[in-house]
């Protein structure tokens, strides 16, 4: 699972400093050396883990530490407030209202996981009791419709698309409009794969945005990303500025320190994690508890 | 690279602490291009063993040795060290006559696709199956991903296009093997390399679904999967937007197709999307040694390129 090792190497640094018998300025700069490490491991972007380290040994200053203060709730507290600040931007996720249309339009690169996670998102709005609904906009990829109309089929969710149009924001506009005029509550939009290198796909994007006025847009991000993350998702975020992020395939290997420094890019939530291949594998993600869990730290939400 | 050693003083030997801060700087210049931590700390541990000891000349002659120094050691490690003429080896066994005093029966040469979930499996394949017909072999395309919605429609369409491709141009022709969804991948493997056979067709191109490496229960199927294609090339998708993952990546799918059979190359995928941080691409074959035998470079059929070290 995402920064599970990360979470279990960081505690192992903190506990190992804080245990010795002299903890002294080279044990402390150790420990933070070996943070950093941990975290470049897991993919944190290299700037970002720079900006860490730098952070952790200003706010802990050891040098200049009265000899009384207890010295391992400081250090553990620093830690988990950088880390915090990785995966927390502070912002309010956007949280659909029942008796009107809410469209949600989904973005991001080539096989993120988009298409997966529309159905996931729209069958969980579906069983909390919104009427759900799925549009096809991705004209582009060979199968793109079959494959949601399969996925929507299997949820028992009504679906929109074309198998000839080539034209995604006409698609779009007309089955967002379509599904208005039913009453629907949850629209989710499903786009092609796109990357910030080429201008055309994201022109497309904002043609898109523009047709359906989406009340939410969300980034799906693969766990496995690496040091990419962070342009693409600015780029992302500059060009369609969306509003939260989803994080997929964390049923993986990968420490998901990649998609995690997009948040920190782009100060933007994670609102939901990708588990597995099935329509179920969708979890809520909150921030605090999750580096608390990580870090095995029950108490440190409170003593903040 | 150079302006990391700017610090390094001419005219003295090279020790370990005079090394210690520009490979620093030059380990971080590699992670940021996206290599796997563990490739980059071997890399550079490998450039400063060459480098200690080692007589500085003037400024310049610091520089160009530390420069060749990595990439020296870049090249030996991406450098193939098998044959990566895909044309020549199918040729070979499609027809082997003037080479073959005893010809073994003709049969089609069988390569599969195999990879984690969406690097581009599916769509190099496609673009693997174009280069093929430019080069006027016959090919039947098995869609083996019997799991993912809309795997078997995806082939269906670039089938087609393909197909339309190659008539107007006169190339080689194409066909799809399907059997829809939710039966074995083996046996339809199975299936389809019988069916090329009767059928000389010279190339099967199986593609297979996505998997991640740590699912043991998907990673097992690929031995009997193996067993049943019996592949001439195995090739693994990766994607150049991988992170550390890569590494693992590699490992485990190099080793899941039991004790006598690995990997025979790479595809790495979406270069496009990255730049020049094509870190990944390099800590899959340091973590294997593994040759890269094609590189994707975009969605349409002519993105595929062979990797040029240079
Ligand atoms: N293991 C795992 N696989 C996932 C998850 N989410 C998606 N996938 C798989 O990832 C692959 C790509 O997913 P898609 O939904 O097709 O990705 P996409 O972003 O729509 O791709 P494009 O439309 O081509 O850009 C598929 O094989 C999915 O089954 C997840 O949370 N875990
Ligand atoms: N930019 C870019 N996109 C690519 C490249 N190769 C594949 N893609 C895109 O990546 C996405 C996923 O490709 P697929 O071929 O469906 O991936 P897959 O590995 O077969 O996916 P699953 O079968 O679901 O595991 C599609 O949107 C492709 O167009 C490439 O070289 N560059
Ligand atoms: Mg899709
Ligand atoms: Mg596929």
């Amino acid at each position: 699972m995402v920064l599970q090792d990360l979470g279990r190497r960081i505690n192992a640094a903190v506990s190992d400093l804080t245990r010795s018998q002299n903890l002294d300025e080279k044990a402390f700069d150790g420990m933070v050396k070996e943070i950093c490490n941990a975290l470049l491991e897991a993919d944190v972007n290299v700037k970002l883990v720079s900006t860490l380290r730098k952070s952790i040994k200003a706010t802990v200053n050891f040098k200049d530490l009265p000899p009384a203060v207890n010295k391992k709730r400081l250090i553990q507290k620093a830690v988990f407030d950088e880390l915090v600040k990785l995966v927390d931007p502070h912002a309010e996720p956007f949280k659909p209202k029942k008796g009107k249309p809410n469209v949600i339009m989904f973005v991001g690169l080539q096989g993120s996981g988009k298409t997966t996670t529309c159905t996931k998102l729209a069958r969980h709005y579906q069983t909390r009791g919104f009427k759900s609904c799925l549009v096809c906009a991705d004209t582009f990829r060979a199968g793109a419709f079959d494959q949601l109309k399969q996925n929507a089929t299997k949820a028992k969710i009504p679906y929109f698309g074309s198998l000839t149009s080539t034209d995604p924001a006409l698609v779009a506009a007309e089955g967002v409009a379509k599904f208005k005029k039913e009453h629907f509550e949850i629209i989710v939009v499903d786009t092609s794969g796109r990357h910030r290198q080429e201008k055309d796909l994201f022109d497309e994007m904002t043609q898109i945005q523009r047709a359906i006025a989406p009340d939410q847009t969300i980034m799906v991000l693969d766990a496995t990303i690496g040091q990419q993350a962070e342009a693409q998702s600015k780029a992302f975020k500059e060009t369609a500025d969306f509003g939260s992020i989803i994080i997929t395939k964390t049923d993986g290997h990968a420490s998901g320190g990649g998609a995690i420094s997009a948040v920190a890019a782009t100060h933007t939530p994670i609102v939901f994690v990708g588990t597995g291949e099935h329509m179920l594998d969708l979890e809520r993600f909150q921030p605090q508890p999750f580096v608390s869990k990580m870090l095995g730290m029950g108490d440190m939400q409170g003593a903040r | 690279i150079s302006g990391l050693f700017r610090n390094v003083i001419g005219g003295k030997v090279l020790t370990k602490e005079d090394l210690a801060k520009p490979m620093r700087g030059m380990e971080e210049h590699l992670l940021n291009k996206n290599v796997a931590r563990e490739a980059a700390v071997r890399l550079c541990e490998g450039v400063e063993r060459e480098l200690i000891g080692i007589k500085t000349g003037t400024f310049e002659s610091i520089e160009t040795t530390i420069r060749t120094a990595m990439e020296s050691s870049l090249r030996k490690i991406l450098t193939p060290t098998t044959s990566l003429d895909i044309l020549r080896s199918i040729t070979s066994v499609t027809s082997p006559s003037q080479l073959n005093p005893l010809p073994p029966k003709p049969r089609p040469y069988v390569i599969s696709i195999v990879g984690v979930n969406g690097v581009g499996k599916s769509t190099n394949l496609s673009k693997l199956a174009f280069f093929l017909l430019q080069n006027n072999f016959n090919l039947l395309i098995a869609a083996c991903d019997t799991f993912r919605s809309g795997a078997v429609e995806q082939l269906r369409v670039h089938t087609r296009n393909l197909k339309e491709l190659s008539e107007r141009e006169g190339l080689g022709k194409v066909e799809l093997y399907e059997k829809g969804y939710g039966k074995d991948a083996a046996n339809i493997a199975k299936d389809a390399v019988t069916y090329a056979t009767q059928g000389k067709f010279d190339v099967v191109l199986i593609d297979t679904a996505g998997r991640r490496h740590n699912d043991t229960r998907l990673m097992s199927n690929l031995e009997k999967f193996g067993n049943f294609a019996q592949p001439d090339k195995i090739l693994m998708v990766g994607e150049a937007l991988v992170g550390s993952d890569s590494v693992a990546q590699a490992r485990s799918f190099n080793a899941s197709f039991g004790p006598k059979r690995g990997l025979d190359g790479f595809i790495i995928s979406k270069c496009d999307t990255v730049g020049d941080m094509v870190g990944s691409l390099v800590s899959m074959v340091h973590a294997t040694g593994i040759p890269v035998v094609f590189l994707g470079v975009g969605q349409h059929y002519g993105d595929l390129r062979t990797l040029n070290v240079g």
